[in-house]
Parts: C-alpha cells; sequence; structure tokens
C-alpha cells in the first residue's frame, strides 16, 4: 500500500479543467481588450527586442527598397511627360492656394476661430513591423511616446488614411489598420460630389471583396461612383479632409431609406513603408 | 539546446523580414507566408528527450510573439502550448522524416491560425470571416514547405556534426 500512488477523484479533475478554463477565458478577454495599457516591463522588453530586430532587418529592408527604386525607374520617362503636363498648371494652382490660405486665415479672425478641424502637425515614422500572425491587423512604426505619439492619433501616408495608434511604448507604436471590421471603430467621413458634402458613417470592413462600407447618407442625395470619400473631422479623432478613397458601389437599405456606399480605400495596404502621424492642433497648442 | 535557441531566434527574426518581403494583410494575403517559429518547433521536437525543456522553448516563443509582435497577453503563450502538444501528438503517430516533417508542420500551421480564429471571433470583439482562415491557410503552404525542408536538412546536418542525438 505504502508505495502506490494516490488516486486523484474524477470530480476534483473535472472541477480544475473547468477551473483552468475560466482562468484561460478570463485572461483572454483582458488580452484581447482593445484599450488595454501596456505595462513598463512588456513596453521595455518590446522597445529592446524591436530595436535589436530594426538593426538586423535594415540591410534586409534597403535591399527591398532599391529593388523597388528600380522598378519605379522603369516608369520614370512616362511619369516625366505626365508631370510635364501639369507642371504649367502648378503656378496658378500656387497663386490660388495663396489666395485662398489668406482669406481662410482673415475669416478665422474676423470670427475669431482659433483652429479649425483641418489644422495638424506632421510626425513621419518608419513601419518596422507588419502584420506578423496576420489576425491583429496591426503595424509597429518606430516613434512611440518618446517622440510625442499618443494612442488614438491618426497614421496616414501619401495616399491616404491608414489607421490609428492604439498602443505605444516608448520607442514604438501599434497602428490598427481601418481594414478592421471592428464595431467600436466607426469613422465619420464626408462625401464630396462636386458642389455638397454628404455626411456618413464607415461600418464595417468587407474582407473578402476588400471595401469599406458607409451607411447613413439618406437615399434622398446623389452620390456617384468615383466620388471621393474623406474623413469629416466630427467624431473628435480623425482630423478632417484626409483621403479614405473612392465609391466603387452604390445599394440602398432594406428599407429603402439610406444608401449603403462601398469605398475603395486609396491606400495599398500591402506596401506601406513610411507613415505620418497626425497631431491635431488644439486652441490651447496654439496658445 | 543552444542550437535549438538559436534557429528559434533566426526564426523570430525571420517573422519580421520575410513580413518586409512577402507583406500581407487580411484582405490581400501573401502566397509565401507562413509562422516561421510554430515551423522551428514542429522541425526541432524529434531532436528533444526532454519535453520539459521543449515546452519551455514552445512558452518562451509564445511570451516572444506576445511581447514584440502581437501586444497581447498571454494569447499566444496559451495557443502556442496548444500546438506544442498537438506536434508531440503528431510526432507520436508518425515516423519522422522529411514529407512527415512538412505535414506536421503544415498541421501545426492550421492549427495555429484555427485556434485564432475562435479565439478572436469570440473574445475580440471582431467578426473575421471563414474564407479569410481558409485564404491565409492556403497561402502559408507553399513557404511553410519551402521554409520545413531546408530547416530540416540544416538541422539534421548541425546535429550531425557536433554529435548530437538529442537535447536531454
Amino acid at each position: 500500500m505504502l508505495g502506490k500512488k494516490k488516486k486523484i477523484p474524477k470530480k476534483f479533475i473535472i472541477v480544475g479543467i473547468i477551473i483552468i478554463i475560466i482562468i484561460i477565458i478570463i485572461i483572454l478577454s483582458f488580452s484581447l481588450k482593445k484599450d488595454r495599457k501596456l505595462n513598463p516591463v512588456f513596453s521595455f522588453v518590446r522597445d529592446g527586442v524591436l530595436s535589436v530586430e530594426k538593426v538586423i532587418t535594415y540591410p534586409f529592408v534597403f535591399v527591398k527598397n532599391k529593388i523597388s527604386d528600380y522598378n519605379e525607374l522603369k516608369d520614370i520617362q512616362k511619369d516625366n511627360d505626365i508631370l510635364k503636363t501639369s507642371i504649367d498648371r502648378i503656378d496658378s494652382v500656387e497663386a490660388e492656394n495663396v489666395e485662398l490660405r489668406r482669406q481662410l486665415e482673415a475669416l478665422k479672425s474676423e470670427l475669431n476661430i482659433d483652429y479649425t478641424l483641418s489644422d495638424y502637425d506632421y510626425l513621419n515614422a518608419t513601419v518596422i513591423s507588419r502584420n506578423v500572425g496576420y489576425w491583429f491587423n496591426i503595424i509597429t512604426i518606430d516613434k512611440g511616446s518618446y517622440s510625442g505619439v499618443e494612442k488614438d492619433m491618426v497614421v496616414i501616408n501619401a495616399k491616404g488614411l491608414i489607421g490609428k495608434v492604439i498602443r505605444t511604448t516608448s520607442f514604438t507604436s501599434d497602428v490598427r489598420l481601418i481594414t478592421t471590421s471592428d464595431t467600436n471603430n466607426k469613422i465619420s467621413v464626408s462625401i464630396s460630389n462636386g458642389s455638397d458634402n454628404l455626411y456618413g458613417l464607415i461600418n464595417s470592413f468587407d474582407y473578402s471583396d476588400n471595401y469599406l462600407e458607409v451607411e447613413g447618407i439618406s437615399n434622398t442625395k446623389n452620390v456617384s461612383i468615383g466620388d471621393r470619400v474623406y474623413t469629416s473631422g466630427l467624431g473628435g479623432i480623425f482630423p478632417s479632409g484626409i483621403l479614405i478613397g473612392e465609391v466603387s458601389d452604390i445599394t440602398t437599405d432594406s428599407y429603402d431609406l439610406a444608401k449603403l456606399i462601398k469605398v475603395s480605400p486609396s491606400v495599398d495596404f500591402n506596401d506601406i513603408n513610411y507613415v505620418s502621424v497626425l497631431k491635431r492642433k488644439s486652441a490651447e497648442d496654439d496658445n | 539546446m543552444i542550437i535549438s535557441i538559436v534557429y528559434l531566434v533566426i526564426s523570430l527574426v525571420l517573422e519580421v523580414i520575410m513580413s518586409n518581403y512577402f507583406s500581407s494583410t487580411l484582405t490581400n494575403v501573401s502566397l509565401f507566408s507562413t509562422i516561421y517559429t510554430i515551423v522551428g518547433l514542429a522541425i526541432l521536437y524529434p531532436y528533444f528527450n526532454n519535453d520539459k525543456k521543449y515546452y519551455l522553448l514552445v512558452v518562451l516563443c509564445g511570451i516572444i510573439f506576445d511581447m514584440v509582435y502581437t501586444s497581447t497577453f498571454m494569447f499566444n503563450l496559451i495557443v502556442f502550448f496548444i500546438v506544442g502538444i498537438l506536434i508531440k501528438i503528431l510526432y507520436n503517430v508518425f515516423p519522422e522524416n522529411i514529407f512527415m516533417s512538412n505535414l506536421i508542420s503544415f498541421i501545426s500551421i492550421l492549427i495555429y491560425h484555427l485556434i485564432c480564429f475562435i479565439l478572436l471571433n469570440i473574445f475580440s470583439g471582431v467578426s473575421y470571416d471563414f474564407m479569410i482562415l481558409v485564404n491565409i491557410i492556403l497561402g502559408s503552404i507553399i513557404m511553410t514547405i519551402i521554409y520545413t525542408t531546408i530547416s530540416y536538412f540544416i538541422i539534421k546536418f548541425i546535429f550531425n556534426k557536433f554529435g548530437i542525438k538529442y537535447v536531454k
């Protein structure tokens, strides 16, 4: 009897398994919470490892950039011809721009407005890691809280809106792409159809057909395929006037009251190397 | 053990390097993507005589994935651990050779994505279409086979060269 192992009763094993499952559920609910803050140890390790990785991957990124530069050079003659034709118009557009800016400043001082929804500062950053493990739809950039990046700041590139900052460490930030079908991540947009601006909300992203779905626009309003979609600046997070994409399809909802608009994003999310983080100016900043 | 650690560190760094060359998003899945660390763990298992040490490496890889790549807490640790157990079961069922290693690597990748798909749909508040899972798994086939085959021969060569049969 002495050398014999004690058998654990079945009911204890079942209770143990249930407790483990409950603990795992609690951990996962906490782990996948979007507004979870990173603790200092976590941030420190992450900064350290990503800095080392940045050094190791630099030669590979350099070679990749040289290859894409070479590919771009092949089309340079065609681009040059197009640019030559448009360069003639630049002087007049610039003069018009100066005049509009002067008028805007005059109107702002007349109305005693310290800032508008389109005033923001730029902070350039490089993408150091992208979408490893697929599912989280995030990219990591090499600027963090040390450079003034904060949660919810907007990230763009030359082609338009990319996403917003969801987490920062001292030297890195995670950016969630707008191509995430997150019901808590609605973006207020305006659709420019020539004379009018129509306002709606980006409701979801369709992964299979690669489009953003805009809702909340009355069926009586005119929207055409090809109209450009910008951020409206309403909602407090995204500044106004950032290009999101173009209208690619228009349908109506089941009650025939509102339009459901499909928008093709202007950004190629597979080709993001450099980005700008936008910091909206506030009246306090100016003061 | 040092060879295994070096190989896994290389696999972890490859995640970032290859994501720069074959970048992919949920909407545009690259045909040359895989989870190099999982493939690494699948290749290394036959060389471990000591399960405790193997699972220690599995847990460490999960923690690094959580901290560095996905900014999650214990999510990848749990998923990697489940995949680690699965790798052990598969090697107990199948013989160890190049074809079976490829099959086990692919099944491990499949299970990793399947668990992520299920857990994220339940806990993250983001709904992922089943076709995304199918696309990601199909997109993983080529690179999984390439990396498994290359790793299989290199690891075998190194262990033979140093006269190591198992990590004790």
